[in-house]
């Protein structure tokens, strides 16, 4: 402050220029995230409000008839519901999964390094992919979780896991979870990094017992990475489609799907529906976003 | 706002690609002057000119869609050298897409051949058949197909291939569970099915009550009890005979393990695939499993049946059938109609129905098939055609209805009540019927 007052203000021309010098960099990035990203959250706001057929033709204008329609649907709540339970299920075992392997892998052992690497597999290969390999290895008959477990006298016969949902959704959570330990178990781990030797040092001088170590001073300093790993994790696995898609279709009825997959398959014969669950969906993103920015802004203060 | 506005951003990318990659192929050819000199075309012939033709791939992608097409069109060039033909053959999971990015940007193609054709009348896009085929071809096609090819009292849809259904039936299997004649009544089916349990049959009856085709099992049960999607042009989806169907399914094939695990939850691919693998005793069955029978599991000992029904045998099945449509937007009547009578002579037709193992849409080609002895595994499907029922396929609110009772009747053996899940599509039905009007 005490320096800018010494130095004389810029004329408004200088700072315009000043302000737009970085476009002609910047300005392909701005077009682009304009032209991919606005643009089509603006149409599909505008076509939630329109009747359109499902031929693509859009007939006029709707009002709130879509919205209305959506949340009169009677299997809303249901499916509102699926995905709450769905989110924070996968989120929270996640991130517990992911702090026990961060400790691990911040260990020195023999073979870490490839631990490490192997880590990596489930988050390089495709997510629809991993998907359909389980939804193979859960087959009734040929499947080689039921056979393994049938030869191992676990069970007499083979289960249709996915056909019902009270043991088709504990399965895709837990496909969910691995596909997202990789990113979640590599954040934390940065995380760890960052805690400096010396702080582990004093607590143990101190005589801090592990458990007291781990709690009053890995967790805290940890906070950051924790953060972003929920935040990042809460997005995706909201958005998640292809793991329910590819292993039950959301069915029996819509018995396992979550709002996401909801708003595809109204789709289906309601394009002006469909496009009003997208924006509910589009509201609860921002809601998480907007949770993220006001957590962290917090945690920077009290870094301070 | 206007009011053929594009609906999403993401269609209009994929227009501008597909316009690209049309690019030269839209002249519209009504000039006579290319003309090739000399080529005598019969007399009263159609003016020179260029026609779209966009048609479903039926194969599996080895082009043989192609080939066919491109041989219609070059015996129809032979007598009309001056109207030149442009073919686009574009993948079945693809095409209503492609289509709707077509009319959405008023490139329509001339001729049309897909799954459905009801809401293009509705946007007053088409022909009626009777401006676009000679009485005499027109004549030729099997009666039944013309309810579900009519709108308003015209005919805009032209059937092009058919399918029907019948019970199919695992014969090893049946003699092991010491059956020896197919069931003709719904208790027949249980019975039977019971013995096949009891002899350690694994899927005693298939019911593909899933998604992919909920929508054509469920109505195999519902004519076996007298009903069906709609009565007298009104939808009547949970009428009591319905219920009464769906109820009788589900408590004594499905609560009593008589159908593979789960059936809401299984699609019609899977069951047929597990009939293949000999662990299923019988199933209802569409033509093409004849086919896939004969050419890759030649060594499985089958019988077909009619369907039971809850007195007796189904006289009328379920057709399912594709069309072609004439777009009016480029006004090449005449060109059409010469093109349309060419496609659909017997000669033209029968190399696509055997191809492809469908049964034909037109008496011609029924009775040159049936005849033949190396159709003989056809021949029922083909039988049943002239008592078809088909979905109300002339019906847009149809459209909104069938992907609704795809995703939900499965909970009617899943748990729910068939009674509430019906009432449920019943619902959907009458504000899919009120949206069309309003």
């Amino acid at each position: 402050m005490a320096e800018t007052a010494v130095r004389r203000a810029p004329s408004v021309g200088t700072r315009v220029k000043k302000a737009l010098a970085p476009l002609p960099w910047i300005g392909p990035a701005v077009l682009l995230i304009g032209l991919v990203v606005l643009w089509p959250v603006v149409v599909m706001v505008w076509s939630s409000f329109q009747r359109i057929r499902r031929t693509g033709i859009v007939v006029g204008p709707n009002g709130t008839d879509n919205y209305t329609k959506l949340f009169d649907e009677p299997d809303f709540v249901a499916v509102l519901w699926n995905t709450v339970v769905w989110v924070l299920v996968v989120v929270a075992v996640t991130l517990v999964l992911s702090l026990f392997l961060a400790q691990l892998f911040n260990q020195h052992f023999p073979g870490r390094r490839f631990a490490r690497w192997a880590m990596i597999v489930p988050w390089a290969a495709s997510v629809f992919m991993t998907a359909v390999v389980f939804k193979w290895m859960l087959h009734e008959t040929h499947g080689v979780i039921n056979t393994l477990m049938v030869d191992l006298h676990l069970m007499d016969a083979g289960k249709d896991w996915l056909g019902k949902p009270s043991t088709a959704m504990p399965w895709m959570m837990a496909v969910a979870v691995f596909v997202s330990l990789p990113f979640t178990t590599y954040t934390l781990l940065a995380g760890l990094q960052t805690v400096p030797g010396e702080v582990y040092e004093a607590a143990r001088i101190d005589g801090a017992s592990t458990w007291r170590t781990y709690l009053s001073i890995t967790l805290p300093l940890l906070k950051p990475a924790i953060l972003v790993a929920v935040v990042i994790n809460l997005i995706n696995v909201f958005n998640s489609f292809p793991i329910i898609w590819a292993m039950t279709n959301g069915g029996p009825g819509y018995e396992t799907a979550t709002t996401t997959v909801f708003m595809y398959q109204l789709k289906a014969s309601d394009i002006g529906e469909s496009a009003a669950m997208s924006v509910a969906n589009f509201a609860m993103i921002i809601i998480l976003v907007a949770f993220f920015l006001v957590v962290s802004r917090g945690n920077k203060e009290t870094d301070r | 706002m206007k009011r053929h506005q594009m609906a999403l951003a993401a269609t209009g990318l994929s227009a501008a690609l597909l316009l690209s990659a049309c690019g030269g192929s839209d002249d519209d050819g009504d000039d006579s002057k290319g003309a090739t000199p000399g080529a005598s075309a019969p007399a009263g012939a159609p003016k020179d000119g260029t026609i779209k033709l966009v048609v479903a791939d039926y194969g599996s992608g080895d082009g043989s869609m192609q080939k066919y097409w491109n041989g219609v069109i070059s015996s129809f060039n032979a007598k009309y050298p001056g109207i030149k033909v442009n073919l686009q053959v574009i993948n079945w999971d693809d095409i209503d897409k492609q289509v709707a990015t077509m009319v959405q940007n008023n490139e329509m193609p001339d001729l049309l051949q897909t799954g459905g054709y009801a809401d293009k009348v509705v946007d007053d896009l088409l022909y009626p058949v009777d401006d676009i085929m000679s009485p005499a071809t027109k004549a030729d096609f099997v009666e039944s197909f013309t309810p579900a090819a009519t709108v308003k009292g015209k005919q805009y849809g032209i059937p092009f291939t058919s399918s029907t259904r019948q019970l199919i039936y695992n014969t090893d299997l049946f003699t092991k569970a010491g059956i020896t004649e197919p069931p003709k009544t719904w208790d027949d089916l249980k019975a039977a099915a019971t013995k096949l349990k009891s002899a350690g049959v694994a899927t005693p009856f298939g019911l593909p009550l899933g998604k992919e085709e909920a929508q054509g099992e469920f109505m195999n049960w519902a004519l076996g009890n007298g009903g069906g999607y709609q009565t007298n042009g009104k939808y009547t989806v949970n009428s009591p005979a319905n219920v009464e169907a769906l109820n009788w399914v589900n408590d004594n094939l499905v609560k009593t393990g008589l159908t593979e695990s789960n059936p809401g939850t299984k699609n019609r691919k899977d069951v047929y695939t597990d009939f293949y693998g000999g662990s299923v005793g019988m199933v209802n069955s569409n033509p093409t499993m004849i086919a896939t029978l004969k050419k890759d599991y030649p060594n499985l000992k089958y019988a077909t049946a009619a369907i039971p029904g809850k007195t007796g045998p189904l006289t009328e099945t379920l057709g399912v059938c594709d069309w072609m449509m004439a777009f009016k937007k480029n006004g090449h009547k005449d060109q059409i109609k010469a093109f349309v009578d060419h496609a659909f002579s017997t000669d033209q037709q029968i190399k696509f129905q055997e191809q492809y193992s469908f049964p034909p849409v037109t008496k011609s080609v029924m009775a040159k098939m049936t005849a033949n002895p190396s159709n003989a595994g056809l021949k029922p499907y083909i039988d049943l055609l002239p008592n078809a029922k088909f979905y109300p396929l002339n019906d847009v609110a149809w459209d909104v209805l069938s992907p609704k009772i795809k995703e939900q009747l499965g909970s009617a053996v899943s748990g729910k009540s068939p009674k509430d899940v019906l009432d449920q599509l019943q619902k959907e039905a009458e504000s899919a019927v009120a949206q069309q009007k309003s």
